[in-house]
């Protein structure tokens, strides 16, 4: 990106190239022990969304915790492989074939930004490594897999198709606003959101006035939003990035748009770091979430509950969850195949119904998994649940 | 439509105050040593680290981390200036390239291993927003317009009547005959490079609370922002600087307002590109130098 950034991190990657080679082979063979499945995690572990990555991991873990002490899968256990995407696709697909080749992973989990996902998918597939995604939520993951090409790809995520359409539905249907100024973070997953937006805008007769995306690190955002607050919108819709929603919404506040004008979509709007930086900025806020910790079901209290105990009290977020039932999902399809083979795995979660804290899941035939978008509106500096909806969509005509 | 006019040029005067307090050091550093310091946002993040941390650990105010802040990373660029940048007086050019940059990825690197690699939330400053002119503002925005106008007065000051000053002029003019009367070269380089680097220092402090988040590589993207400022200045030109970087903030504010904050970073590179192709010396002449 810079010139500087293109030698970062430059002599540590040398220093871990050279002790890879010097003992990386040993280092895994005496790690894992024959029979043991192994599955490779990658998600972003440095940069920017090295948060998400490790909340994924840890969810992860404990999943893998809770099956291996429950005797494990036939007798086997698992055994957790971990790669660091850094949220590029470059560096993902990296990690990918390192965790193909190095560790001999069977299945993969990853990642959490849809780019490095779009990348990693044609090399599973001819690698035969089963990837099951827990967290990117761009359509065009699952329009080119199952009948639409790739066999070797599932997702256990809502897509942006449903999101986009959940949020667009409750913000014109409950609240009436039909002009909408756009403000989403410039990425596959910003940029590929606001276009399924886009294309439901006419069955809820609304109206984008403005469109701005946002470069990860921005944090200037006086100008655009002093355009916004000009021009008519009655919401802002912003599919971005968790990091820099309290900085959108402290200028809000500054801009005095605070209380005037709602962040629709989602950024962690629900997060209390991200309400306590500007409350009145987030009040009205909608948001649509794959899962979060006040979701109100046995199994997913009882999931809060045990990362909490086994992470020092850190409370879970989306993609811990995701990824925590991702490997449940995993282990019970393998149960059901009464297998570890990737291919009959494979072929197993394809029938799967398996009950998870959201509700039931199933696949499509585009290996699309029809979970359901928790929707939520912040009210007076708290999330309240206004329920949860199954959003089937219409794919494209190759 | 005026309204939102006045809007964006506020908007564009606060950007650049924060631009031209960065910039301004990095172009008195380019003035006496002849290097362009890629370095220089990591002073910016390191002032921002150093007030981050003594908030968050030892509950300290906002007016006493920004003391700490600028100490500690004056107190570094001492140590840098000493080791380093001193000694970089009549080495080639591509010394001080590579230089700058290994101290640009020790320092990112050293902050993502001390602190880890997410985001962290700045606590402090002058949140509340108030009217100004009918526009809304945090205080903290007004505050660093003033501490901008300030710091300019100063500089101007010292380099016209301080004997530091003048001998900074000197030795961007001629560093040969500087040595022939008798000014210490290198302990003006060094100083130089202090203060250049305490000004960076004291911007992050200033720019966190609005800025919010705190990261090992935010100073990279302002080093790169930095570059068409003090090359439009002309390179060493301290009021130049200014105005350079009232354009490029009032640019970027007015593109990101009216055509697309996408289209914001760019300005600054267009720019770069359009000076090097017809004015390479800067909008301004050289002689205006300090």
């Amino acid at each position: 990106m810079t010139l500087s950034g293109m030698f970062k991190g430059f002599p540590l990657k040398a220093a871990a190239l050279c002790a890879l080679a010097l003992t990386g082979g040993f280092l895994s063979q005496a790690q894992a022990q024959d029979g043991d499945i192994r599955l490779g995690i990658v998600s972003p572990n440095t940069g920017s969304n090295a948060r998400y990555g490790s909340f994924a991991l840890r969810g992860a873990q404990l999943a893998v915790e809770e099956i291996n002490s429950a005797g494990g899968i036939n007798g086997k256990k698992i055994k957790i492989f971990s790669g660091d995407s850094q949220c590029t696709p470059v560096e993902g697909v990296s990690a990918t074939q390192r965790l193909i080749q190095e560790d001999k992973v069977g299945f993969i989990i990853g990642d959490i930004c849809s780019s490095v996902t779009l990348a990693m998918q044609p090399i599973v597939e001819n690698a035969k490594v089963l990837l099951v995604n827990a967290a990117s939520s761009n359509p065009a993951i699952t329009y080119k897999a199952g009948v639409g090409g790739f066999k070797w790809t599932y997702r256990n995520y809502p897509t942006d198709e449903v999101r986009s359409l959940v949020v667009l539905d409750y913000a014109t249907k409950q609240k009436n606003f039909t002009k909408f100024a756009v403000l989403s973070v410039d990425s596959d997953y910003g940029r590929g959101a606001i276009n399924f937006t886009k294309k439901y805008l006419e069955r809820f007769k609304s109206e984008i006035i403005s469109e701005d995306y946002y470069k990860d690190g921005e944090v200037d955002f006086r100008s655009v939003l002093a355009k916004i607050k000009n021009s008519g919108a009655q919401a802002i819709i912003m599919y971005g990035l968790a990091d820099t929603t309290p900085i959108i919404a402290r200028q809000m506040v500054e801009t005095g748009l605070a209380g005037k004008i709602p962040l629709i979509g989602n950024g962690e709007f629900n997060a209390p770091a991200t309400i306590k930086a500007a409350p009145t900025a987030l009040n009205g806020a909608i948001e649509a979430a794959a899962w979060l910790p006040g979701w109100d079901t046995p199994r997913s209290k009882e999931f809060v509950k045990k990362f909490e105990t086994a992470y020092k009290g850190e409370t879970p977020n989306n993609h811990a969850y995701s990824h925590w039932e991702t490997v449940h999902l995993i282990a019970a399809t393998m149960k059901a195949a009464n297998s570890t083979d990737g291919e009959k795995v494979r072929d197993a979660m394809a029938k799967i119904k398996f009950d998870s804290a959201v509700g039931p899941i199933t696949f499509d035939d585009h290996n699309q998994a029809l979970v359901p978008m928790i929707l939520l509106e912040i009210e007076g500096g708290a999330p309240s649940i206004k329920g949860a909806f199954v959003g089937s969509i219409d794919y494209p005509k190759n | 439509m005026l309204n939102l006019l006045g809007e964006q040029l506020l908007n564009g005067i606060v950007t650049g105050s924060v631009y031209a307090i960065v910039a301004v050091g990095m172009t008195m550093t380019f003035g006496v040593l002849r290097v362009i310091n890629f370095a220089h946002g990591e002073y910016f993040m390191v002032g921002t680290f150093a007030s981050w941390f003594v908030i968050e650990k030892f509950d300290l105010g906002y007016p006493q981390s920004v003391v700490f802040a600028v100490a500690l990373t004056a107190l570094l660029a001492i140590v840098v200036g000493y080791f380093l940048m001193r000694k970089m007086v009549g080495a080639p050019f591509e010394n001080g390239v590579l230089a700058t940059l290994g101290v640009s990825l020790i320092l990112q690197n050293l902050a993502v291993a001390l602190f880890g690699g997410s985001y962290k939330f700045f606590n402090g400053g002058y949140i509340e927003p108030v009217e100004l002119f009918g526009y809304g503002l945090a205080q903290q925005r007004i505050l660093i317009v003033i501490v901008c106008v300030l710091v300019f007065i100063g500089l101007d000051l010292m380099v016209t009547y301080s004997r530091m000053g003048k001998s900074m002029r000197a030795v961007s003019q001629n560093i040969e005959c500087c040595e022939i009367v008798g000014i210490d070269v290198q302990s003006v380089v060094l100083w130089t490079f202090v203060i250049g680097a305490s000004l960076a220092g004291l911007s992050g402090v200033l720019t966190a609370p609005v800025n919010v988040s705190v990261y090992g590589g935010m100073g990279e993207l302002i080093t790169f922002k930095t570059l068409p400022i003090i090359i439009m200045g002309g390179l060493g030109n301290v009021r130049g600087t200014l105005i350079a970087a009232m354009i490029l903030g009032i640019a970027e504010s007015f593109v990101a307002g009216f055509i697309g904050l996408q289209f914001r970073d760019s300005v600054g590179f267009v720019t770069l590109i359009l000076m090097l192709m017809w004015r390479p010396h800067g909008l301004f002449s050289l002689q205006s130098r300090f």
